[in-house]
């Protein structure tokens, strides 16, 4: 009988206990799933940062999360794409109306076949090693803007990783030819690019692309000085900011590296925009352009049309270059 | 075309420069932030997948060319959880 008793009343505690488990998860818990969270937010906001010990030399490992990091994630995200996005489509989209509109900028005499020297074999191959380095470090570091979006679902996540690790090594390393280069360059070329009265003219008289007007120009002309300059401090930015990022936190703080990654990022696909519009008027946007960087000598008419004080200064120092073989002398019309 | 052939050379030079600069002033990141003196075990360090046993064995870090040419197989006698991890 004792034993029943005790059956049933452990019966009864089974049951019970059942009751209130059913009970306590149909009626709303007393604890709020969120309020860790919430109290995570508030000491976010309060100090600025949650930071917790650790026992690795570097303190700023410690630092779990601070609100730039938020504001990084959704500048590297998704503004950045927006902004680099709309540079080089916006570019793009410039360049090919004005070909559309204005089409290819003609040599108005037609070719005379007698050519003048215009960039020597040290300034083209300088030209050359800053260009090349220029595409390494742009395809690679556009890469890392919008390589997850458009080149991952492209070739599968193996293949965008092993290209993104290759890609983040050319990009370290083609930075030293490329600064070297711009470097080169600038030590080479400043003294022909400094503003000049001609240059104002230049800008209003819209570079003779708009219209068929010649205007005058020394050995580079307002467009040219703009982007030199522009070239210039683009890199210092870049390759200034550049250092952080190849040495993380040696020189500063999580927010400084945030800082120069914007600065970084930013510069960067500004370059890009202006190195485009550079490729389209010196390829497609003008007659003998390329040629120009590409041998060196530039035609007798082509030269008189685009930088024709230049001429007038290097024909007064007899320099000039004889006729290609083969080539025919034709009058300027 | 000779001026360009050459400034690919020098960018594989100067490129190449640039490496050993790095090379000798750079450290991998798991030496630069971590110290022999912590009170964790240095196995820790290796992201071994879950399945995979923790490598008994102590793993070589890849060198620079490694990572550049994603060479970063098995060398012998080493777990292969060092590759995974690295």
């Amino acid at each position: 009988m004792i034993r029943l008793r005790l059956v049933i009343a452990a019966i009864a505690v089974v049951l019970l206990a059942a009751g209130m488990t059913q009970v306590g998860a149909q009626q709303p818990s007393s604890v709020d799933p969120n309020a860790s969270a919430v109290q995570e937010q508030q000491l976010l906001q309060q100090l600025n940062r949650i930071q917790g010990l650790g026992s690795i030399p570097d303190t700023r490992s410690y630092v779990i999360e601070q609100p730039m990091g938020r504001v990084w994630r959704q500048f590297h995200e998704v503004w950045l794409r927006w902004i680099g996005g709309g540079i080089i489509f916006g570019v793009v989209a410039l360049m090919t109306m004005f070909f559309l509109i204005r089409g290819r900028v003609r040599i108005a005499g037609g070719l005379s076949g007698r050519t003048v020297v215009r960039f020597t074999s040290f300034e083209r191959f300088t030209h050359w090693m800053t260009a090349t380095s220029f595409v390494i470090l742009a395809v690679t570091g556009l890469n890392i803007t919008f390589g997850k979006e458009l080149v991952l679902p492209l070739i599968g996540a193996a293949a965008f990783s092993r290209w993104s690790i290759m890609a983040k090594y050319a990009h370290d390393f083609s930075s030293f030819p490329f600064v070297f280069g711009v470097a080169t360059l600038f030590v080479m070329w400043i003294k022909d690019n400094f503003p000049t009265a001609a240059d104002i003219q230049w800008f209003k008289d819209g570079g003779g692309m708009i219209g068929d007007k010649h205007v005058p120009a020394w050995k580079f002309n307002g467009g040219q000085k703009l982007q030199f300059w522009l070239a210039c401090l683009c890199t210092i930015a870049a390759a200034g900011s550049g250092l952080f990022l190849l040495f993380p936190f040696y020189l500063t703080n999580i927010f400084g590296m945030q800082i120069a990654q914007g600065i970084h990022a930013l510069t960067a696909v500004g370059f890009v925009g202006l190195i485009l519009a550079h490729i389209y008027i010196g390829s497609v946007g003008m007659e003998g352009g390329f040629h120009a960087m590409a041998t060196g000598e530039v035609d007798l008419n082509w030269i008189k049309q685009h930088h024709s004080l230049w001429l007038e200064q290097e024909f007064g120092q007899g320099r000039t270059a004889p006729p290609p073989a083969g080539a025919t002398t034709r009058p300027a019309s | 075309m000779r001026a360009y052939l050459l400034a690919c050379l020098a960018i594989v030079v100067v490129g190449a420069g640039g490496y050993f600069l790095l090379n000798a002033v750079q450290q991998p990141s798991g030496t630069a932030f971590a110290t022999d003196g912590a009170r964790i075990s240095p196995n820790w360090a290796w992201r071994a997948p879950s399945t995979a046993t923790p490598p008994t064995a102590s793993c070589d870090p890849r060198k620079s060319w490694q990572w550049f040419f994603v060479d970063l197989g098995s060398p012998e006698g080493e777990s292969a959880t060092c590759s995974i991890s690295q």
